[in-house]
């Protein structure tokens, strides 16, 4: 007779994941039923639905702390707050696929998708090293799928690039952790914060690895090659959701390691290689940027830079610096679906208009479009008044007092040179000698709206930087 | 280290003995071979064509759903086994898995999957 040893809280903090994981079924047996016209809409709907019942009921434990599941799945201020951030931003991705893809795709494209969400909001919770492998490995099946399912070969390559090199990077997570297993006995994160483990090689060997398996994953340098490459091919919808859903679930990972994981003394040395390759991430992000001709890649580069600000706002465990990285990655999360979405309207049925070359001239075709995408590249960059430039403001001052002056002066140089790559697209999409080229047809009204949305927030966030304050302790 | 020695002789006396066996008929066997003995098969049927032959992608699919039906199958082994001591959790466990891949089989059977195309 084994008794049940899980309690009725501890299903009740994964609820959230059952609704969204089970919207993907009902997604999928209900595109079975609907009629050939309308799938592609009732796909959707039923996928923002079920994001909307998960992201709402997700809310309602924002006060609830528990340790679930001993101590895999902690429910507490920081989960919450990062499941929210990822639920958005699956919404945001699920409301692109008005305006792109085969309609025979879409149901199994948005169940994915939902999928894969589950997995990313598993991560944000995830305190031991099964869930947070569990949680990694639901949301890396559902991307590759995702990332082949558009007809060209960039796709295909995409799909093979990201099986092939993200399946490496598991090996090394996984065998980070085997290693961090076999020097502690536990494989919940609590209790790798004995302090006599700090002097057995196998922890510092498996530390590493661990460590080296999420820089993969949040695609810092020099661990990035494979991100541009990607998210060029995969449809647009999947680059928008990956760009943020994916870094937002590995960054609670690395979050919860890094504060919580850690005996006070090793801290530094473990980390400290972690947030240089961070720094190293803001300069060459931000110059590979200056290169690109393909507007899903330039933002590959920009979201590698972006993700080295927000880690190295994690710099020094503080209090601040988590608040801050998550204030800055919800402006993040803002910024960058607003441009997907500004892409998406630029899309055709036969081609996705994210070459920068449909981007020259904009200003006279869409003048609307083109000032939304500056305010949007502005934001980006890091001006005033919007989100990007608090954020920006914030981590500086989390870096200084938390005494790494060296990661602000690396952020500084990074947003010099990110400047210019911005203005850059903005100068040829205001260019006046520009050819004329024809308007794609517009049928993205969703994308509309959630580019009016993303404006919003990011003028909002500026005016009321409002940082959820009971996020720590990360591990109890 | 000491718990892992066993590990470590045993490991040792697989790889020797592996080795050996391998290894030393070629030093003490005698050799007389004739065109029997040279064929590729001693017993069974002699093969008919190249074995490095094409095959249609339609058995990919087949495959991947051979694979699916396989691991749920495999799966169920050890919930037949633990049966009572699970009770009612355990049946519920198991009914939530059948009914996601029933869904999973319902999806791939109303677009055609299993149709032989």
């Amino acid at each position: 007779m084994i008794a049940n040893p899980y309690t009725q809280a501890d299903w009740n903090a994964v609820i959230p994941l059952f609704i969204v994981g089970g919207a993907a079924l009902i997604v999928l047996l209900a595109d079975l039923v609907s009629p050939k016209y309308a799938n592609r809409y009732v796909s959707m709907a039923i996928g923002i639905l079920g994001l909307i019942g998960g992201g709402v009921y997700a809310g309602t434990t924002y006060g609830v702390s528990h340790n679930a599941f001993g101590g895999g799945f902690i429910l507490g201020g920081f989960a919450v707050v990062l499941q929210e951030v990822i639920v958005i931003s699956a919404i945001f991705s699920i409301a692109l696929f008005g305006a792109i893809g085969r309609g025979d795709r879409i149901a199994g494209s948005v169940a994915l998708m939902l999928w894969s969400t589950a997995g990313a909001m598993l991560m944000a919770g995830a305190a031991n090293l099964m869930t947070i492998f569990l949680g990694l490995e639901l949301l890396s099946l559902g991307l590759y799928c995702l990332c082949g399912l558009a007809d060209r070969p960039t796709s295909r390559e995409s799909a093979l690039k990201y099986l092939i090199l993200s399946s490496t990077a598991s090996g090394f997570l996984l065998f980070g952790m085997a290693l961090l297993f076999g020097a502690t006995g536990s494989v919940t994160l609590a209790a790798l914060t004995t302090p006599a483990v700090a002097v057995n090689p196998l922890y510092w060997l498996g530390g590493g690895l661990f460590l080296v398996g999420l820089a993969f994953k949040l695609s810092l340098v020099p661990f990035h090659v494979w991100s541009p490459d990607v998210y060029e091919g995969a449809p647009l919808p999947v680059t928008a959701f990956m760009s943020v859903v994916t870094k937002a679930g590995t960054l609670a990972v690395f979050a919860r390691f890094a504060y919580a994981a850690i005996p006070a003394h090793a801290s530094n040395a473990l980390l400290i290689p972690f947030f240089i390759i961070a720094g190293i991430s803001m300069i060459a992000g931000n110059l590979g940027m200056l290169a690109q001709t393909d507007m899903k890649r330039l933002l590959a580069y920009s979201g590698i830079a972006q993700i080295g600000y927000i880690v190295a706002s994690l710099a020094g465990g503080t209090d601040q610096g988590v608040r801050y990285a998550i204030y800055y990655l919800v402006a993040y999360m803002f910024m960058n679906l607003g441009a997907f979405a500004i892409v998406a309207l630029l899309s055709t049925d036969k081609e996705e208009g994210s070459s920068i070359a449909s981007f020259h001239g904009l200003a006279q075709r869409r003048p609307v479009l083109a000032a939304v995408m500056t305010f949007f590249l502005l934001a980006l960059a890091g001006f005033p008044p919007t989100a990007g430039f608090l954020g920006k403001i914030l981590i500086l001052s989390t870096n200084v007092s938390a005494g790494f002056p060296w990661l602000a002066a690396l952020l500084i140089a990074g947003t010099a040179i990110s400047l210019y790559a911005y203005f850059k697209v903005i100068r040829l999409m205001y260019d006046r000698h520009a050819k004329p080229q024809a308007l794609p047809s517009v049928q993205a009204p969703l994308a509309y709206v959630s580019m009016a949305v993303c404006v919003i927030l990011v003028v909002v966030m500026t005016f009321y930087p409002y940082t959820p304050s009971n996020v720590l302790p990360l591990v109890k | 280290m000491t718990p892992y020695a066993p590990v470590a002789i045993f490991v040792a006396v697989a790889f020797a003995a592996a080795l050996g066996f391998s290894l030393l008929p070629g030093v003490l066997a005698q050799r007389k071979p004739n065109p029997e003995k040279e064929q590729a098969y001693e017993c069974g049927v002699e093969p008919t064509s190249s074995v490095a032959g094409r095959f249609p992608v339609k058995f990919y699919l087949i495959a991947m759903l051979f694979v699916v039906l396989d691991v749920e199958a495999a799966s169920f082994y050890p919930w037949a086994v633990e049966m009572h001591a699970l009770r009612v959790f355990g049946l519920i466990e198991m009914a939530v898995f059948v009914v996601v891949l029933a869904i999973g089989y319902a999806y791939v059977w109303k677009r055609k999957g299993f149709e032989w195309r």
